[in-house]
């Protein structure tokens, strides 16, 4: 492996590290799109800042997008304070006007100049290794892996110290704003982190990665977990997995090193997706088809325990009799049948059923509760 | 977790120091390795470098070089490369600043454009003072300078081979000479008021200037903005009034845009032909005739004048 090849790497490691941990709060705050709508959202900051620079290659132009990354996070955190609009709408109803104010500028004053988004912000991860920070001779290593390192420590910190307050202020606003804390102080605060990050991101590595870093992993780690602090461990886990592997597989295939770590975060959340141990698809179904037959299980003991020594019980209690009664399949009954009678459940004399006493319990305690 | 990040942090930081670009082998003893931003630019070292040079483009025929993503590969054969030739004025985005950054830490990196052209024959932007059009390929003029100028640095970097280089120009420039000369020969058969160039996007100016053709473009010089209604309507108000016969789409940019302006010159009871495909951006394939920059310029001069020349099919 070359210094190059670590290097990519270890970036996007750390972007991964640096883009979970905002997104997980986003995730849990129905704002997952929120970078996908900054990275919309610089435009026009990027082209006022060129209008008063007149210098495509100005870091100014940085500054403005980020300002606007801002202005974005403020204005969806005002509409939807006015309880009028939804989180989503809101980031939907924001980013396209601050966007298309950027392009109309563009169109109206700048036809001439080749100002776009990918022109001035943009990064590429691939080129990381050739930004290098040097100072007075020495080679310091490449100024994405540091960008991106610093706003992610600062994330972090500002994640430790408020640990408490931003899991009350996310799961129960009002009694964090009961208890003090003043939710909304916060909330902006972690805003302006996830705007910080996702500008230095964008300009490091490029925006499909980190929108698919600050949603994807936190999402699959919402299926696996119900703690906010095991949630945040898995994104980055997941997400540095993805970083790794997703470069192996970009350079097998010598194709976009984003792209392939992009695709690995999606295949990663289909895989949690399907096989979570409690939400994924596999076993919620494999949980529903146990529900069907502990229910269906009960209704035969109930059902048995009712005729139980009554006269009409040579009828009832017939293994042909309970697809009539209950609207059993005979495939579904028999099956049932055999099973509760290795549960020890009933016991079987030709066609007749009778209930143990394990059953009778099982049914008396169903017909009680 | 971070802890563990951090060690491999400064052990990368470690190892980072000291790391050589090439391999050792003297230059005067191996072939000098080049990367080319654009095909056009990789056609040109190929030329001007000949058998002492190595040249790999990273952006292949027919790739916008606005929209270009970077591969894993791409990272190897740049970390490896004796010099990186670019064509500069921003044509290729952040790109571009990253080379400038390179160059300043001792890698060779050659802006051409920005080495070979004065900035009073570039097309400067109209509002935005220090802004130029990057596309100087279309005057073959430019290009004879950028090809001049590459021999220069070529020849500066690899001393020992500096005649070869200069010579090689020189019979280039000829063959340059010899398609602008081609194209001269072949637009006077295209009367002067049907000398408009109508393309998708605005990469024609330079072309426009040199063989006096007007020149309008559907989109501005950023292909991230679509054309506005607006554009289409007043393109199409300017080809159905001086009935211009056709307008053209570019090899690298989808010719939805100049077929909504078809549809509305019709609109305004006027036919317009598609002309055929210019190429602008980037060379086309090993098949294409247009696969070398001066195919390219012939290719784009017969294009024009099959579609644009009154009666004369050449």
């Amino acid at each position: 492996m070359t210094g190059f090849q670590l290097e990519i790497q270890l970036t996007a490691i750390i972007v991964a590290a640096a883009c979970a941990l905002p997104g997980t709060f986003l995730v849990l705050r129905r704002m997952a799109m929120m970078s996908d709508a900054i990275s919309h959202a610089v435009l026009p900051g990027i082209v006022v800042a060129f209008f008063l620079t007149g210098n495509l290659s100005s870091p100014l132009l940085i500054v403005g997008g980020t300002a606007t990354g801002l202005l974005t996070v403020v204005l969806v955190e005002a509409m939807r304070r006015t309880r009028l609009v939804r989180e989503d709408a809101a980031i939907g109803l924001v980013f396209p006007a601050l966007f298309s104010i950027g392009v109309i500028l563009i169109a109206r004053f700048a036809g001439d100049v080749h100002l776009d988004i990918d022109a001035v912000l943009l990064g590429e991860l691939a080129f990381v290794p050739f930004d290098r920070w040097v100072v007075a001779g020495v080679d310091l290593g490449p100024v994405g892996l540091y960008a991106t390192g610093v706003v992610g420590a600062i994330t972090g910190l500002f994640i430790a110290l408020f640990y408490k307050e931003l899991k009350l202020a996310t799961f129960d606003a009002a009694l964090c704003a009961m208890l003090g804390f003043m939710p909304t102080m916060l909330h902006y605060a972690l805003m302006g982190l996830v705007s910080a990050t996702a500008v230095v991101a964008f300009d490091a590595v490029g925006a499909i990665l980190v929108i698919a870093l600050m949603v994807g992993p936190p999402a699959a780690a919402y299926l696996l977990t119900d703690h906010l602090h095991r949630m945040i461990g898995l994104s980055i886990g997941l997400g540095a997995t993805a970083a790794v592997a997703g470069y192996w597989v970009a350079h097998v295939l010598d194709a976009s090193i984003a792209g392939s770590m992009a695709s690995i975060i999606g295949l990663e959340f289909a895989l949690v997706f399907a096989f979570a141990p409690h939400q994924g698809l596999f076993s919620s179904w494999h949980r529903r088809r146990l529900q069907r037959w502990e229910f269906a299980r009960k209704m035969l003991v109930i059902h048995l325990l009712q005729h139980e020594g009554r006269p009409e019980a040579v009828r009832e209690c017939r293994v042909d009799h309970l697809q009539d009664h209950l609207q059993w399949e005979r495939e579904f009954a028999g099956h049932l049948i055999r099973q509760s009678e290795l549960q020890g459940l009933i016991t079987r004399e030709g066609v007749y059923l009778h209930l143990t006493a394990k059953g009778r319990s099982i049914a008396q305690e169903a017909m009680v509760s | 977790m971070r802890n563990a990040l951090w060690s491999l942090v400064l052990l990368l930081l470690v190892s980072a120091c000291g790391r050589a670009a090439s391999d050792g082998v003297p230059l005067s003893e191996r072939r000098v390795r080049v990367v080319a931003t654009t095909s056009i630019v990789a056609d040109l070292v190929h030329n001007v470098g000949g058998e002492r040079v190595e040249v790999e483009a990273l952006m292949g025929p027919g790739v916008d070089p606005h929209l270009f993503k970077a591969s894993a590969g791409d990272v190897a054969v740049m970390a490896a490369a004796d010099a990186i030739v670019y064509n500069g004025l921003h044509l290729e985005g952040k790109m571009g600043d990253l080379f400038e950054q390179m160059d300043s830490r001792g890698r060779t990196t050659i802006p051409l454009a920005e080495l070979a052209v004065p900035d009073t024959l570039l097309r400067e932007s109209a509002l935005f003072q220090g802004n130029y059009d990057p596309h100087i390929w279309f005057d073959v003029q430019l290009w004879i300078r950028a090809a001049r100028t590459l021999a220069g640095e070529l020849a500066g970097l690899d001393s020992t081979h500096a005649d070869s280089y200069q010579l090689r120009a020189q019979a280039y420039v000829e063959e340059l000479l010899d398609a602008e000369a081609y194209v001269y020969a072949h637009i006077s058969r295209i009367a002067p008021p049907a000398r408009v160039l109508v393309t998708s996007h605005d990469a024609f100016g330079y072309f426009g200037r040199a063989f006096g053709f007007e020149v309008y473009g559907l989109q501005g010089l950023s292909t991230a903005v679509e054309a506005g209604t607006a554009d289409v309507q007043a393109l199409a108000e300017l080809v159905a009034s001086r009935r211009i016969p056709a307008m053209f789409v570019e090899s690298s940019i989808s010719p939805r845009g100049i077929e909504a302006v078809r549809e509305a010159v019709r609109a305004r009871g006027f036919d317009v032909r598609i002309g055929g495909t210019l190429f602008g951006d980037a060379l086309g394939g090993p098949e294409s005739p247009a696969s070398t920059y001066t195919g390219m310029v012939r290719h784009n001069a017969d294009v024009l004048v099959n579609a644009l020349a009154d009666g004369v099919r050449s």
